[in-house]
């Protein structure tokens, strides 16, 4: 460690130009995975924040949540077997606020309120975001093809569906609006699961994980799988760097490594060397990119759907680390492959 | 008793198809706080002897002893051992660590030996042996502030730091000027004298003989003459 440490002290700037790409890879990193998590949540916080669980839709929707149609019957079925079946729908819809702004949200109703808000008739209850925008508690909000009009009664965080911010209203005034007398979609969650250790199975009914259901969102997988690779190759790209560069510096330094086997340091301790110079490059660059994303995230303007945790963050970072630390490993293969013999006769490093 | 013998030692490079021998049955004897200088033209296999001796390279035939121990069995991690504790060197050019000091390099050194010594001996045992060799002054310069005389003075100093019981040196002084030859060959005779170290030197330079006990006179990968000085 402290030959390592010397080493940089004296090659302060080779190690710094290293320490700056990583330093910039790892915080397009975080910010791409900020965005990512910021979008995802912004898609699907609805069925993000619902517990670990089965989702059921109608067999013939297609895995297309607003074909599906559970009728009376079925969910009397379902609520027999599994009590604590929740049911819920999902509506893309607007409406215009008491300063006649048209607003797109996703209007949900739930037979349930363990999961979902509890709502009377006559009231809504919208996601913060647009209390943000100016809608206030008692603002009343109506839509042309509507022949009523709703009260706000409250405000939850982070609510959102489809990009597009919840309002959750009571089931009697979803059938009112929609015209429909069903609902679409079924949830059992797992710890609320009866008489089964796995999901209970439906005729007629398929079901989905919670992730497998993230996934029938249009639009959803696409997104995620864009920013994801994204941030997959920027991680491969920060390996192959430290196996490059340590390539680089390995081959300038064989005539050190020789010379130091000669005199009986041993290869390992070699190798610790450059896995130390890597972990300080690695732990500095990453302190410094995870304090601008975290402090990016203050900062961000309101609009942007960016959402970095520290859990991401962390399992990002130890993946920098794993990753640096192999692509210096494979590059440091020279050093046991330098022959002593070979340092001595080149002559003065 | 002999501290190091090399026993019908043998060598062979492999040039495609072609074979060369380039020590064929070399025995030498070497007693411990002796001087021993091993000259002959170039290509007499005067080094290739020497960094065999040293563990550095492996022979193709015949033994090598050292303490009664059978080098030429020993796996590499053995060998490895025996360079970093009882072995010291000294190149033809210091090969120093270019990013650490003076006294960081006799630091590694007394490390890579695992030094039993405590961490305050070990100070005091530097500080001597840089005295010893001249360079105390110069202990936080790096080895690029340094002359060529000062830089080879350091590699002695490094190559006896850990007290090793025998010191190989491929032609020490050939990159000085005939000044600095002499303090170089001077101090291995002074450290040679007083920490008994047997010493097994290349040299072309016939004025350094005057310093070592025997000279072994090599040609073609044979010893043609044995004399002590």
């Amino acid at each position: 460690m402290k030959m390592a440490w010397k080493e940089m002290k004296k090659n302060k700037l080779r190690y710094t130009i290293l320490g700056l790409i990583v330093f910039l890879i790892s915080l397009l990193t975080f910010i791409i995975s900020g965005l990512a998590n910021g979008l995802s949540q912004d898609n699907a916080s609805l069925i993000k924040n619902l517990p670990d669980g089965t989702f059921y839709l109608e067999e013939e929707a297609d895995e297309t949540y607003s074909f599906s149609s559970l009728s009376d019957q079925q969910q009397q079925e379902i609520a027999e077997e599994q009590p604590a079946t929740a049911f819920f729908s999902i509506q893309m819809g607007n409406f215009i606020d008491s300063s006649d702004k048209q607003r797109s949200v996703a209007y949900v109703s739930a037979s349930d309120s363990t999961y979902f808000q509890e709502v009377h008739s006559g009231e809504v209850i919208l996601d913060a975001s647009l209390e943000e925008e100016g809608i206030a508690v008692g603002d009343e909000i109506t839509n042309e093809q509507w022949d009523q009009s709703l009260t706000v009664a409250g405000f939850v965080d982070q609510e959102k569906y489809s990009h597009s911010p919840a309002a959750f209203i009571n089931p009697n005034d979803f059938q009112a609006l929609f015209h429909t007398d069903t609902m679409q979609i079924a949830f059992i969650a797992d710890s609320a699961i009866k008489n089964t250790d796995d999901a209970p199975v439906f005729k007629g009914l398929q079901a989905f994980s919670n992730n497998e259901f993230l996934n029938t969102i249009p639009s959803y997988s696409a997104e995620q799988m864009s920013l994801n690779m994204i941030v997959i190759f920027l991680l491969v790209i920060s390996g192959m760097l430290f196996a490059i560069f340590f390539y680089m510096i390995n081959v300038q330094k064989l005539g050190i490594y020789g010379i130091l086997k000669a005199i009986g340091v041993k290869t390992g301790k070699l190798f610790q060397m450059m896995w130390a110079q890597m972990f300080i490059i690695s732990v500095v660059s990453l302190i410094l990119s995870i304090s601008i994303s975290q402090a990016f995230q203050l900062l961000a303007p309101n609009g942007m759907p960016f959402h970095l945790t520290w859990e991401t963050t962390g399992l990002l970072s130890l993946v920098f680390v794993i990753i640096g630390f192999i692509g210096a490993t494979l590059s440091g293969i020279q050093i046991k492959r330098v022959e002593p013999i070979q340092a001595i006769q080149q002559g003065e490093m | 008793m002999s501290l190091f013998t090399m026993d019908n030692v043998r060598k062979t490079f492999a040039h495609g198809e072609v074979k060369e021998e380039i020590l064929k049955g070399i025995n030498i004897s070497l007693s411990q706080g002796k001087i021993t200088a091993l000259t002959g033209a170039s290509g007499s296999g005067k080094s290739t002897l020497l960094t065999i001796a040293a563990g550095l390279q492996t022979a193709s035939d015949g033994q090598i002893s050292f303490e009664q121990q059978e080098l030429t069995s020993m796996r590499s991690e053995e060998l490895r051992q025996i360079r970093a504790k009882d072995f010291g060197f000294i190149f033809q050019f210091a090969h120093l660590v270019p990013f650490l000091t003076v006294q960081e390099q006799l630091d590694l050194m007394l490390d890579t030996a695992e030094s039993p010594l405590s961490k305050q001996t070990q100070k005091k045992e530097i500080k001597q042996v840089l005295e010893l060799v001249g360079m105390w002054k110069r202990k936080d310069a790096y080895p690029a502030s340094l002359s060529g005389g000062e830089k080879q003075r350091v590699a002695v100093a490094r190559a006896i730091i850990h007290s090793p019981k025998v010191l190989f040196a491929d032609e020490p002084t050939a990159s000085l000027d005939s000044k600095r030859s002499q303090e170089v060959m001077k101090l291995i005779q002074n450290l040679s004298k007083e920490r008994h170290i047997t010493v097994l030197m290349v040299t072309h330079d016939m004025d350094m003989l005057d310093f070592v006990d025997e000279v072994i006179e090599m040609r073609d990968g044979k010893i043609v003459d044995k004399k002590n000085t």
